[in-house]
């Protein structure tokens, strides 16, 4: 079978941590999905709210704009972190990635506790009117990817902490990074449409 | 090889010939219900659409079909040939050729589709324009499952008529269905008028019919409202204007009294039965409002939006087993027994 | 390869070679080898026999739905009975055979034809089987213990609502749904990652398969549409299980809204199952033309483009609610523009066929069908688009007929057609080609004869979804024609079925390439090893198997002891890197476990959500936990 038309990709490296990576394609595909669904949705609330004259419908409370917005720092910041331990992983620097993921997960936790803190202060639930079923499956799925893939991040951390990783890993810390920087990207125009979206029509 | 071909042939030009005369045929035919067979201006103007976009459209098919057709004749020619050697590419004049020819089909499609958007468009702007008119009328039509309620608005509110299941229109004059539901999407459609109107909760949707001719013309819901959504028909009844007018003086009036005593002991039945919960009969004491009026039933062409011709045989059945005739109606199986059952229809069946 | 064992000359060193490959790409034997399987032959099969056999299932739906409607005021099937078929069958057509089919053979085929081993996520193909399994058992769970849906395929509220459809019904429907929507998005992601990274050496775009192509644009639509039925879906499921008001109009939600978001879905839907045929049919065109197919940019961009205007046009599916007039135009003209592209392809394939030297094998007759029934069928879907006649016709059997037309014609006939072709690629047996042509025909007259007169039906006044009519409508003679024709098909089936079970055991031997086409899939063997190619091919030309067999170029230099692949470039697919894919893995059924158990409990439970999305965490753990001891060798 040897024959002399052949191309040896012998020296080529087993693994390759960057966008040249199937994995990071397949993450490209995931965000692209979330990021259709949430767009859907916004459209889809700015579809019911134009259709009525009244928003918030009475009694819904306009939702408090200062702590979530103060909360916007830390998760931008978190974003940094993990970009730090993406950066990292691309040069199997352990001590990197650990620091990068580490402020990653610190300031995340800080941002989520202070969306808890809002999402009490709602006097509206998903049951109370369209607002309520717009608002809570916003803050809902919005806040089950936050959990999953802060939880996926401290797997990882505790993974590369074990010290026993491979490429395999740092490519998943890489990718991981992508789809971080899609949670909170997406989380700023959700947080106008919740936060402000009343206020603005309000003024009109 | 070949004898398959031509029997390949035939089929298709069979069926094309068969499309023509199912089409043909039934155009002249004249039915109740049928979209090829217009009575009104809107449906006139969509049946001439109608027929542009077919005429044009077979053509087309045809011309396709013949040349996919002449393929396989081509290649009955060169059997024989082996495949195009090493390059598997014809001659290049060949390609260049061909090229040119799927470029202008290309374009002669983009073309065609614009001719048939221009026709499209205008008529559907034509037909929008026809409603415009002064002495239009307003029929609010509000779908339940599974009957029609009908109300003619009226600036008196006197003079505002309530029935169901049956909608009379004088000819020569735009009528504006304004269409609403009680409870899931339906869709009004009498096809020899207009093409349809959906019905949709917490929205009014309107649309403008008009009947040239006196006659008769059948609709259906046309948009899946559930169990009985194949019993949810209605008549349109179009009648000269001054026919129209003495027949809505007729419905304004209170149901009339029973002629006879048996009729009397009816009323009585009805009136101390459960059918006074869902239906009124004004001029009683009957109110209810969430069945269909029966003020003058006895005048309407069926029973159970469409389902019965309205004969006194037909009612008693319906009153008996309302579940057997139209199963999942919300008509409920009220008892009432043999003796009483004979007069209850003679009350009904004579509220004319 | 090995470098420390002494080899003593090449054809032992070839034949250790063979030995690693088939050591590391087998699957392990028994049961528990048989979950665990990732290698993407066996997972395609199992999405093509399964949705074959839901086939079936919506073909018998079909049929008690043509013998219902046969005489006027039939009473076979009462209105309960009938309207829980209609709506299984649509659901059955659409969601469990039409794009897992679509997607299984694309699982199967793809990464052959792009001359690689598997696709770039095998465990992630296995976990969308199973959960695809689950949704589709899910489903006729409920159609076997009285619980199947009863609100149409596409559930319009309120009349799916909580108030007018109470039960679980709508709710089986609409968890299974979510089903095969992920199912659906796994494999749209690993075949865009497959087809972008993972082609032979020198396979640049312009040297892409076309069918590659279609499935290219295929796995783009399914991600920027399936999450739009996720959301009408979840919108129903919230609505009913936990009293959100999302397509509630008594408190502020819009049913529009859910017809607008589902068509959003909806109509790409439709070209999600038709662009996949609109490959089978290019690789059916070029194989028994025996000529490079005609205008492949041209094909591309019509593919394309037909995916990026499909998302377009949904409203046409909402005309007769009565839209303002100006929108209408702009939808009308958008419905009218996809006939161009669709147009493009239909010149280029006869163009072909004028030119190519035929080979009227059972696969190009259903090819011929396919051109005859689409081009009917895409030319009563440009009456669809005029508002005006759409009034008409919208909701009625002429609608019924259109999208028959279309879909059989656009996507069952290209697959059987498929099945005919590259049955010998899947068994090593060439299927029996007079058989074939006669299922051809039993097929292409039986369709006719169900479906043609449902367009007379509709202009005549019959509506869809009616489970009667009465006698007096003048329907009755195109309704017995349709029954007559609907067995007619049936019988086609029988028909395919015999050939298949004869042709398996008793068929020619096929050989590799038995039609001597030109795509990578004919150069393995037949059927494929589970590493598909002893040596990856390099593509010196888009017709890479009709290039003069001294000129063929492989790729060495792969480790056979683990299972490598080549990582190619996005444009020019210029070997990049070697990438390591993973064996064989229970985690993929076991996670998939943990997800149904979520979707399940949650249709009667909202707190199953929670425990379902933990167990699901943790079987995600599993899967990702690097294998010790780590492997750090190059």
């Amino acid at each position: 079978m040897i024959t002399q038309n052949m191309i040896n990709v012998e020296h080529l490296e087993p693994s390759d941590i960057s966008s040249q990576s199937p994995l990071w394609w397949g993450q490209v595909c995931i965000v692209a999905i979330e990021a259709t669904m949430f767009s859907i949705l916004m459209a889809a609330y700015f579809y019911v709210r134009l259709s009525v004259d009244v928003w918030p419908p009475a009694g819904d409370q306009f939702p408090h704009t200062l702590l979530p917005s103060i909360a916007l720092l830390p998760l931008i910041l978190s974003a940094f972190g993990s970009y730090w331990a993406s950066q990292a992983a691309k040069k199997n620097d352990r001590t990197g990635m650990l620091l990068g993921m580490g402020l990653n997960i610190i300031l995340a936790t800080v941002f989520f506790v202070m969306r808890i803190i809002e999402w009490h202060s709602l006097n509206f639930n998903w049951q109370t009117d369209a607002q309520g079923s717009y608002v809570w499956a916003f803050l809902g799925l919005h806040s089950f990817d936050y959990v999953a893939d802060l939880a996926f991040t401290i797997v990882l951390f505790f993974i590369v902490l074990s010290g026993r990783y491979a490429e395999k890993q740092r490519l998943g810390v890489h990718v991981d990074s992508v789809v971080w920087y899609f949670i909170v990207a997406i989380w700023i125009p959700i947080y106008v449409v919740i936060y402000w979206g009343p206020q603005i029509v309000e003024t009109q | 090889m070949t004898k398959r071909n031509g029997e390949k042939g035939a089929g298709l030009k069979g069926a094309v010939f068969c499309a023509y005369a199912f089409v043909l045929f039934d155009a002249c035919a004249g039915h109740q219900q049928s979209a090829v067979d217009p009575a009104g201006p809107q449906s006139g103007k969509i049946a001439v659409l109608w027929w542009f976009f077919f005429g044009l459209l077979t053509t087309i098919f045809l011309i396709v079909m013949v040349f996919t057709l002449l393929t396989l004749t081509r290649r009955g020619h060169r059997s024989g040939q082996e495949p195009l050697n090493a390059s598997h590419l014809p001659p290049g004049a060949d390609e260049k050729e061909l090229t040119r020819i799927v470029a202008a089909a290309t374009i002669a499609t983009v073309l065609i589709l614009f001719v048939l958007l221009i026709a499209s468009v205008s008529t559907g702007k034509s037909i929008s324009e026809l409603g415009d008119k002064k002495n239009g009328m307003v029929i609010e039509v509000t779908g339940n499952q599974w009957w029609w309620h009908v109300r003619y608005w009226n600036d008196d509110p006197s003079q505002m008529l309530v029935t169901a299941n049956e909608i009379h229109i004088p000819t020569g004059r735009p009528v504006m269905i304004r269409g609403m539901s009680q409870d899931v999407i339906h869709s009004f459609w009498v096809p020899n008028l207009h093409g349809k109107r959906d019905l949709i909760p917490s929205r009014v949707t309107t649309e403008w019919i008009e009947a040239d001719q006196p006659g008769i013309y059948r609709g259906q819901c046309a948009e899946y409202c559930g169990l009985q959504h194949a019993h949810m028909a209605l008549w349109v009844i179009a009648e000269p204007q001054a026919k129209f007018d003495s027949w809505m003086k007729h419905q304004l009036r209170p149901a009339s009294p029973p002629g006879g005593p048996t009729g009397e002991r009816g009323k009585q039945i009805f009136l101390n039965s459960a059918c006074i919960y869902c239906h009124s009969i004004r001029g009683t004491a009957a109110g209810g409002q969430t069945g269909p009026d029966l003020t003058h039933f006895g005048s309407r062409r069926s029973i159970a939006a469409g389902t019965l011709p309205n004969t006194i045989g037909n009612l008693g059945g319906w009153i008996t087993d309302p579940q057997g005739i139209k199963p999942g109606t919300h008509m409920a199986t009220i008892p009432v027994s043999s003796e009483d059952l004979q007069p209850l229809l003679e009350y009904i069946e004579g509220l004319k | 390869m090995n470098q420390t064992e002494p080899i003593p000359n090449s054809s032992e060193r070839e034949a250790q070679a063979l030995r690693d490959l088939e050591n590391s790409w087998q699957t392990p034997r028994g049961m528990i080898g048989w979950l665990s399987c990732t290698t993407h032959q066996a997972i395609g099969m199992r999405y093509i026999v399964t949705a074959f056999i839901f086939l079936l299932a919506g073909g018998i739906e079909a049929l008690l739905i043509r013998l219902q409607l046969a005489l006027p005021n039939n009473t076979l099937l009462g209105p309960d009975r009938y309207n829980e078929i209609f709506t299984t069958h649509g659901t059955t057509m659409m969601f469990l055979f039409a794009v897992p089919m679509m997607e299984g053979m694309a699982v199967y085929l793809v990464p052959l034809m792009l001359g690689t081993r598997n696709v770039a996520f095998p465990r992630l193909n296995a976990f969308g089987y199973w959960i695809y399994l689950a949704g589709a058992i899910f489903l006729y769970w409920g159609v076997f213990t009285n619980t199947a849906p009863d609100a149409g395929w596409f559930s319009y509220p309120p009349l799916s609502g909580p108030a007018y459809s109470p039960g679980k019904r709508v709710d089986f429907w609409a968890q299974m749904i979510t089903f095969t929507e992920v199912s659906a998005m796994c494999v749209a992601s690993e075949l865009i990652a497959t087809i972008f990274k993972m082609r032979a050496p020198g396979m640049s775009l312009n040297r892409i398969p076309l069918y590659c192509w279609s499935m290219l644009v295929q796995s783009f639509m399914v991600i920027f549409a399936m999450p739009a039925v996720m959301i009408a879906s979840s919108y129903l499921l919230s609505d009913r299980t936990v009293g959100t008001h999302f397509v509630n109009p008594a408190e502020g939600g819009d049913p529009l809204l859910y017809q607008h978001v589902f068509w959003l879905f909806g109509h790409p839907e439709v070209y999600i199952i038709f662009i996949p045929a609109l490959g089978f049919v290019s690789s059916i065109v070029t194989a028994n033309s025996r000529r490079e197919i005609f205008g492949y940019p041209g094909m591309v961009l019509s593919i394309v483009a037909t995916g990026f205007i499909a998302f377009g046009l949904w409203v046409h599916h909402m005309f007769a609610t009565g839209l303002p007039q100006i929108g209408e135009a702009y939808f009308t003209a958008a419905s009218m523009m996809i006939a161009v592209t669709s147009g493009v392809q239909i010149f280029c394939w006869i163009a072909t066929l004028w030119t190519g030297r035929l080979r009227m094998t059972a696969a190009l007759h259903f090819v011929f069908g396919f051109i005859a029934i689409f081009v009917l069928g895409g030319l009563t879907g440009v009456i669809l688009a005029s508002v005006s006649l759409d009034v008409q016709v919208h909701d009625t059997f002429f609608v019924v007929a259109h999208f028959h037309y279309v879909l059989i014609g656009g996507a069952l006939f290209p697959l059987f057609g498929a099945f005919y072709h590259w049955f010998p690629k899947i068994t090593g047996r060439l299927m029996n080609e007079a058989v074939g042509k006669l299922n051809f025909w039993i097929l292409f007259i039986g369709f006719n004869l169900t479906f043609f007169p449902m367009h007379i039906l509709g202009l005549k006044g019959m509506t869809r979804r009616i489970y009667t009519y009465g006698s007096e409508m003048g329907w009755e003679l195109g309704n017995i024609l349709a029954t007559i024709g609907a067995f007619i098909i049936a019988a086609g089936g029988v028909v395919f079925l015999i050939n298949i079970f004869l042709s398996r055991n008793r068929g020619e031997i096929a050989g590799d390439n038995p039609w001597d086409a030109d795509s990578f899939e004919w150069a393995a063997a037949s059927p494929p090893k589970s590493y598909n190619f002893e040596y990856l091919p390099v593509a010196t030309s888009r017709y890479p198997l009709w290039v003069a067999a001294s000129e063929r170029t492989f790729v060495t230099g792969l480790r056979n002891d683990r299972r490598e692949v080549l990582v190619t470039t996005l444009m020019d697919a210029e070997p990049h890197h070697r990438l390591v894919l993973p064996r064989s893995s229970l985690w993929p059924l076991l996670t998939a476990l943990a997800v149904t158990i979520g979707f399940i409990g949650s249709v009667f439970n909202a707190w199953y959500i929670t425990y379902g999305s933990i167990l699901t965490g943790l079987a995600f753990v599993g899967w990702f936990w690097p294998r010790l001891p780590v492997e750090t060798k190059p």
